[in-house]
Parts: C-alpha cells; sequence; structure tokens
C-alpha cells in the first residue's frame, strides 16, 4: 500500500482526522475542501458541520 | 455460498440482486430513484416503480456492487428457483448492522496510473461520510484498520459498528 497519500484517524471520543491528499465534498459534488487536515464530526452534535466544534467534550460522545 | 440475507426481485425482465453485505451506505440508488430503492417500505426494492431502462441506469451507479442486476434470459438455474421463492422478513440497507469495508482485489501496480487522484471525501446530506480513493485509517490507538479504497464513516455518533456507518442516521432522523 505505498500509494496511500490519504491518512484518516479516527479520534477515540472524537473527530475524524484527515491528512494528506483529498478533497472533501458535499453530496451535490462541490468541493468545501481540499486543505489539510480537516477535522470532521463524528458525534453528530457539532453546530458547524462537517466539521468538529469540540461538542464531543460536552455531549459525552466516547467512541 | 451465499449469504442468506441476500434477495433477488424482478420485474419479469430484469432481476435485480441485492447483497447487503456490500453495502456502505453511500445511498446513490435512493437518492437518485426512490420509487424503486426505498429503505422506509418493505421489500425495499419496487421494481414496478419505474420503467427497467432507469433501474439499470441508477443499479450500475451501485459504488459496492451491492445491488447488481442480470437479463432474466441470463438467470442460472438457482437463481431462477430463488425468485419462485416466498420473500421471508426483508431487510434493507439502513437497517442492517453491514460490515463496511469491503475486501479488494489485488492490486496490481504496473497497472496503475503512476499519479494518484486525491482521495475523495463525500459528505452525504444526512447521512455518513463516504471516502474512496487510496488512502489508510487508523483508529485512536494508532493501529491500522481494514484496508479498502471505499468506506463510509459514522457521522450521527450512533453507529453500532463504529467508526463505520450502518445505516442507523436515518433510524434516529438525523439532520445536518
Amino acid at each position: 500500500m505505498e500509494k496511500v497519500n490519504t491518512l484518516f484517524k479516527v479520534n477515540e471520543g472524537g473527530p475524524l482526522e484527515v491528512t494528506g491528499n483529498f478533497r472533501v465534498v458535499n453530496s451535490g459534488g462541490k468541493i468545501i475542501e481540499n486543505k489539510e487536515p480537516v477535522y470532521l464530526c463524528r458525534c453528530g452534535g457539532s453546530s458547524n458541520k462537517p466539521y468538529c466544534d469540540g461538542s464531543h467534550n460536552r455531549n459525552g460522545f466516547s467512541i | 455460498m451465499s449469504d442468506p440475507r441476500n434477495r433477488q426481485y424482478t420485474n419479469g425482465e430484469i432481476t435485480v440482486f441485492w447483497v447487503p453485505s456490500k453495502c456502505i451506505h453511500a445511498t446513490t440508488c435512493f437518492r437518485e430513484l426512490i420509487e424503486v430503492f426505498n429503505p422506509g417500505r418493505r421489500p425495499w426494492i419496487n421494481m414496478e416503480g419505474a420503467p427497467t431502462r432507469k433501474i439499470i441506469e441508477v443499479t450500475n451507479k451501485c459504488p459496492t456492487q451491492a445491488i447488481v442486476w442480470k437479463q432474466n434470459t441470463d438467470l442460472s438455474e438457482e437463481e431462477r428457483a430463488n425468485l419462485r421463492q416466498t420473500v421471508r422478513e426483508e431487510e434493507n440497507p439502513e437497517t442492517l448492522a453491514t460490515p463496511t469495508g469491503r475486501s479488494e482485489e489485488p492490486v496490481n501496480e504496473t497497472t496503475k496510473p503512476t499519479r494518484i487522484k486525491p482521495t475523495n471525501v463525500r459528505i452525504m446530506k444526512d447521512g455518513p461520510i463516504v471516502v474512496e480513493g487510496q488512502f489508510k485509517a487508523i483508529g485512536g490507538d494508532n493501529r491500522e484498520l481494514k484496508p479498502t479504497t471505499m468506506t463510509s464513516f459514522c457521522r450521527c455518533g450512533n453507529s453500532r459498528s463504529m467508526p463505520y456507518c450502518d445505516g442507523t442516521h436515518r433510524k434516529i432522523g438525523f439532520t445536518e
């Protein structure tokens, strides 16, 4: 897997950290972000979705 | 050996095969053709909902081949027999705890283009993060997760197969 160009780190109780060569697109196919790193909300509670805003620290998200 | 959860549906002309273990909840099918692919209904595939041409078009867009189709004239004996079977309890892509991340065929590096495309990170509306490309995923303990070129990560916080999507977002009414 030497050709891997993007890394996703699933932070326990926190966001999905994306680094490397990638682009974030919305469901309409529009590129909304392509600079690293990006922290994507995994807890469902962010007020700034799809990005993390630290809500996981307040809503008890732990997995 | 086929999975007992697999299903097949026909309109007399073509048959659509549903392989839940391959589904990563990319939601392409029902966003494009809810008349046929409706996870809220049982059975979840209604072959009378659209013309054959349209069903083929959307089925071909499934990124993981969790849904595939065949002309009825091309069905095997076993597939023909399955069509006559009474459909048991229905399952659909939004209620199954689906193992995500499918195993890939070994990649022949010499036939691959040298330039790698950026990994596509798609934010599905009210749904998961669908990832496609040459990537690696690691857990909080830095251990590498199952290698794949396509998967979907939970965004609603409630999946039972974390960190992957299992369709729970729909049950809990997750919205942006």
